[in-house]
């Protein structure tokens, strides 16, 4: 059986490899286990289209329309010039501005792509009338933009959490400290590299005049700073659940949008629902299969059997936690982080109880190891959406994306595998 | 067609939008849960899902990783990928639309209805069929589309296009 479990692996990993849509790739996986493993498909379809069917996964959708809307709304201006106004006078300060707007917009929206989407047409300009290179601005906005999948809500942790069966709410804590970790890690990286670039800053204010400022730009912000706290303290103050926090977000957005900072028109809500459609229909469908899939693993003792494979070659669990992690790693660059976590969190699962890793610290390892992922090629979706926003060929991105990511990324990521209490910290501080 | 998926598409989303809404507001401020509103919920989540993607075949945007394509130089072989890809496509597609169909006529047999409502499930069980059945076409249409564009095109020195 771990002969056919095999073949079907090996065969989804080819059609992804030539560049089948991934809910195929999935099937072909299937027809294998049913041609050659002798699985049924009698009640499978029923089975899993009933798995589709929970309130948990209604939260993916919501979220990513409560992103797209924020983000065509215009809450990034007012954003960027509230965080502007404690940092932007310090020597790399707009940098720093990208990175810590990147982590708000992060707190607003489960995606990884709002961020680079909502702040990089403003800010990237910006940065290059500052002085510093354009490329440079671009991979910095597309790299912070990561933080939208590590700080909650994130749609990543809403998968993981259901297909692992782990609490959400645990989960999304889990990637929080790494997500802040990843914050300041490139606000350092980022205040380094500034020295080099010859910076145009702002003229100093008054005092008198600095506090007026603030207490303008505060107050504009306001409707957009309080979105994650109605989420947040919505969902952790046990008001309601993520997928309930999710819908009121939608609700709230739209006012926001329309009425106070109305960048939102009738045109682009009709657009933002649309791409949120189409993003979470191909997300769906593609789970509806690889829970099939699994199911037929699962069925045939398949994980289980796999722990016991590798147990054979090595139980060591530093060298497993690295190959766990470099498969991440690898995955993360081919195929989005949502598609990594379902085609791999079920097999994983049981290598990662047996060897004693709480199932909310591999929430945190497999989160921020595949987070990755959307800044490297060849998959880089936030690499390439940020070079296009930033009118940059992606060649000249790359580079200083990649400089960032080996000083302010990595290093947390590894962090995050061997020191558990920075991933645990929120969780145990809510009880999990 | 691009209009029919923006309208539906982004009604279902504010619909399933709204009628959580109107969970939280009812339970948790006005202490009147309405029986049933989770049931309702999911016929509109589990369309938004398929149409959703129905949509994601006609832009041909469905999530794909495309590692081989990078190291392909000319546009030829690109072509020749892409139909191999969307026949391979094509094939497992038509065998899963075949038994999603199996799993709607079960559906219409059985007669099912949702727990509290009674709501026939009958209504959101075809969303899976029509679903598949709608991507089946629209990979056929990248199939031909493919087809023709390779032997309509002249393949300039391997690289650039020049149509015929």
């Amino acid at each position: 059986m771990l002969e056919s479990a095999a073949l079907a692996f090996g065969l989804l990993v080819l059609l992804l490899t030539i560049g089948v849509p991934l809910p195929y790739c999935f099937g072909g996986g299937i027809m294998v286990m049913v041609f050659v493993g002798g699985s049924t498909m009698k009640g499978a379809m029923m089975w899993g289209f009933g798995q589709l069917a929970s309130p948990v996964l209604l939260a993916i959708p919501l979220f990513v329309l409560a992103g797209t809307i924020m983000s065509s709304s215009g809450i990034a201006a007012a954003l960027l010039r509230f965080v502007n106004i404690f940092v932007g006078r310090i020597r790399g300060g707009l940098g720093v501005v990208a990175t810590v707007s990147c982590a708000i917009i992060g707190a607003i929206s489960g995606s990884g792509l709002t961020g680079v989407a909502a702040i990089g047409p403003i800010l990237i300009p910006e940065m290059e009338r500052k002085g510093y290179p354009r490329a440079y601005a671009t991979a910095l906005v597309a790299n912070s933009s990561i933080l939208g999948l590590l700080i909650p809500p994130s749609v990543t942790m809403i998968v993981y959490g259901w297909v692992t069966e782990t609490s959400i709410l645990a989960s999304f804590l889990a990637t929080l400290g790494p997500g802040l970790a990843v914050m300041f890690s490139f606000s350092i990286v980022n205040l380094i590299m500034a020295r080099r670039f010859p910076l145009v800053l702002d003229d100093p204010m008054p005092l008198n005049q600095l506090i007026k400022e603030t207490g303008r730009r505060t107050t504009y912000a306001i409707p957009a700073l309080l979105m994650p706290i109605v989420i947040l303290g919505g969902i952790y103050g046990g008001i309601m659940t993520p997928t309930e926090a999710a819908a009121i977000s939608v609700i709230y957005a739209l006012p926001v949008g329309f009425l106070i900072y109305k960048g939102l028109t009738l045109q682009s809500l009709l657009a933002a629902g649309r791409e949120a459609g189409t993003s979470v229909g191909s997300i769906m469908i593609m789970i509806l299969f690889s829970l099939i899939l699994s199911q037929m693993f699962v069925m045939e003792n398949v994980p289980q059997k796999l722990v016991n494979f590798i147990f054979e070659i090595t139980t060591d669990r530093t060298l497993l936690l690295i190959l766990i992690m470099v498969l991440l790693f690898l995955l993360g660059m081919v195929v989005n982080d949502i598609t990594a976590i379902i085609l791999v969190a079920p097999l994983l699962l049981p290598l990662v109880d047996a060897i004693g890793v709480d199932r909310i610290h591999f929430a945190a390892i497999i989160g921020i190891s595949t987070a990755m992922g959307g800044v490297t090629p060849p998959y880089a979706s936030i690499l390439y959406l940020g070079a296009r926003i930033g009118q940059v060929p992606v060649t000249q991105v790359i580079r200083p994306a990649m400089v960032l990511l080996l000083t302010g990324y990595v290093p947390i990521a590894v962090l995050t595998l061997f020191w558990e209490d920075l991933s645990m910290f929120f969780p145990r501080l809510f009880g999990y | 067609m691009e209009r029919f998926f923006k309208y539906t598409l982004t009604m279902l989303l504010l619909a399933v939008a709204a009628l959580q809404c109107i969970q939280v507001i009812t339970r948790y401020f006005l202490q009147i849960p309405v029986m049933g509103l989770e049931e309702v919920l999911m016929y509109p989540a589990l369309w938004l899902y398929m149409l959703g993607s129905v949509n994601a075949s006609r832009e041909d945007t469905q999530i794909r990783a495309n590692v081989l394509e990078i190291f392909l130089g000319t546009q030829r072989a690109k072509v020749v990928l892409a139909i191999v890809t969307e026949s391979i496509s094509l094939a497992i597609a038509v065998w899963l639309t075949h038994w999603a169909w199996d799993f709607l006529q079960y559906s219409m047999r059985v007669g099912k209805e949702s727990p509290t409502l009674y709501i026939p499930t009958i209504y959101s069980d075809a969303a899976l069929f029509i679903g598949l059945f709608l991507m089946c076409v629209w990979t056929l249409f990248h199939l031909v589309r493919h087809c023709r564009r390779l032997f309509s095109e002249n393949f300039i020195d391997g690289r650039g296009t020049n149509h015929a």
